[in-house]
């Protein structure tokens, strides 16, 4: 996995048409002296990797998009404590994360249901959101009702397994990478991949044995 | 030392090699359920990634744009002053206050309550003026000198005219 893929650029001042790569380490320096040109690099290289761990997790894209607007709005707060002993990447998904367990946490507590933005595609099949939408309307169907049993499924997970098993399966992150990003052991790590693993694998069976 | 839920996961995705590889797949011959575990989370991991894919994030510049809103109104501008509420004294400033309040307050008891000079010194030699002695001639004035230590008091009559020697007095 590119995580680098699209390298952050910047805008010289005064220089027209003058544009620099720059690093994440360079960039969070400049962040820490108020530069929020230099924070608006990094949203635009991590925005859509956050976004879609966040949408994994809630199942709704206007949740989704303002849980990434508070995780970059919290880092961007907290940039001056970033040391760089992990990289802005695990750190951005960290803090990610935590807003999003916490969210869910405190909507399971509300009583709240997760809006399932999937139910939603069979009603509208011209909509945006749809991840194929040169797919034929029978493809998309069937599509959907895989999502919905995904979704289901992941939402039946608690948040730190649901976290775990989509960075490692979708983002494809290394154990350290999570563990670093979830602030747990290498341990605590393999241990939580093992049993979401093994739930999806129950509740998913029918659909994993056709692929 | 790796508990199973941890080499089971690390055998799933290649992270075992060598002695630890092949003894833990000794450890797995009697159980081909876990065995077969391996496809079937290979499978899972398949299917997530074909199916499982986040919608696109729409009008990502928006996104930025909102978000540097966001920054701005809930963040103060770095290098400007930031007004906070005005707190009680800091911890630094009240030891500096406690200790010019000490300073001072020796000054005064200094200078308005602790009584003149120190008493005589712990020698007790003590001398007096006798104001009321009748003497027959004004100008005679009589002093007393006592010194403790030596038990020896001293009359001292000054102004007296001459004592011829052979004077007795009776």
């Amino acid at each position: 996995m590119d995580r680098e893929g699209s390298r952050p650029t910047l805008q010289v001042e005064g220089a027209q048409d003058v544009v620099v790569e720059i690093n994440d380490p360079e960039l969070v320096i400049r962040c820490q002296q108020g530069d929020t040109q230099a924070f608006d690099a990094l949203v635009t290289k991590y925005r859509t990797r956050v976004h879609a761990l966040i949408y994994n997790m809630v199942h709704n894209e206007q949740d989704a998009w303002d849980l990434a607007q508070d995780s970059f709005v919290k880092a961007w707060k907290s940039i001056d404590r970033f040391r760089g002993q992990a990289s802005f990447y695990t750190w951005i998904y960290r803090i990610a994360t935590n807003v999003t367990i916490d969210w869910v946490r405190k909507r399971k507590a509300e009583g709240g249901v997760e809006f399932d933005d999937a139910l939603n595609v069979q009603a509208e099949p011209g909509s945006p959101t749809a991840p194929r939408p040169e797919a034929a309307p029978a493809d998309k169907i069937a599509h959907a009702e895989i999502r919905g049993r995904i979704d289901a499924a992941i939402g039946k997970l608690s948040p730190e397994h649901r976290a775990v098993i989509l960075m490692r399966e979708i983002d494809g992150l290394s154990y350290e990478e999570i563990a670093e990003s979830m602030d747990s052991s290498l341990g605590t790590v393999m241990s939580r991949l093992f049993y979401a693993r093994k739930k999806l694998q129950s509740m998913l069976k029918d659909l994993h044995a056709n692929v | 030392m790796q508990t199973f839920e941890e080499k089971f996961t690390a055998w799933i995705d290649g992270r075992l090699s060598g002695v630890e590889l092949q003894r833990f797949e000794a450890e797995l011959a009697s159980n081909p359920e876990a065995l077969s575990g391996k496809e079937d989370a290979h499978r899972l991991g398949d299917l997530l990634r074909k199916e499982y894919r986040a919608p696109e994030l729409r009008n990502a510049d928006f996104f930025n744009h909102q978000l540097l809103q966001r920054i701005a109104a809930e963040t103060p501008h770095r290098g400007e002053p930031v007004e906070t509420a005005p707190a009680f004294w800091p911890l630094w400033r009240m030891a500096w206050a406690g200790g010019l309040s000490l300073i001072i307050a020796a000054v005064l008891f200094h200078a308005v309550v602790r009584p003149g000079p120190s008493p005589a010194p712990a020698a007790k030699d003590l001398l007096a003026q006798v104001l009321d002695a009748n003497t027959a001639d004004p100008g005679v004035t009589a002093s007393s000198f006592q010194s403790q230590a030596d038990s020896v008091t001293v009359l001292w009559l000054d102004g007296l005219d001459y004592i011829p020697a052979d004077y007795v007095l009776e």
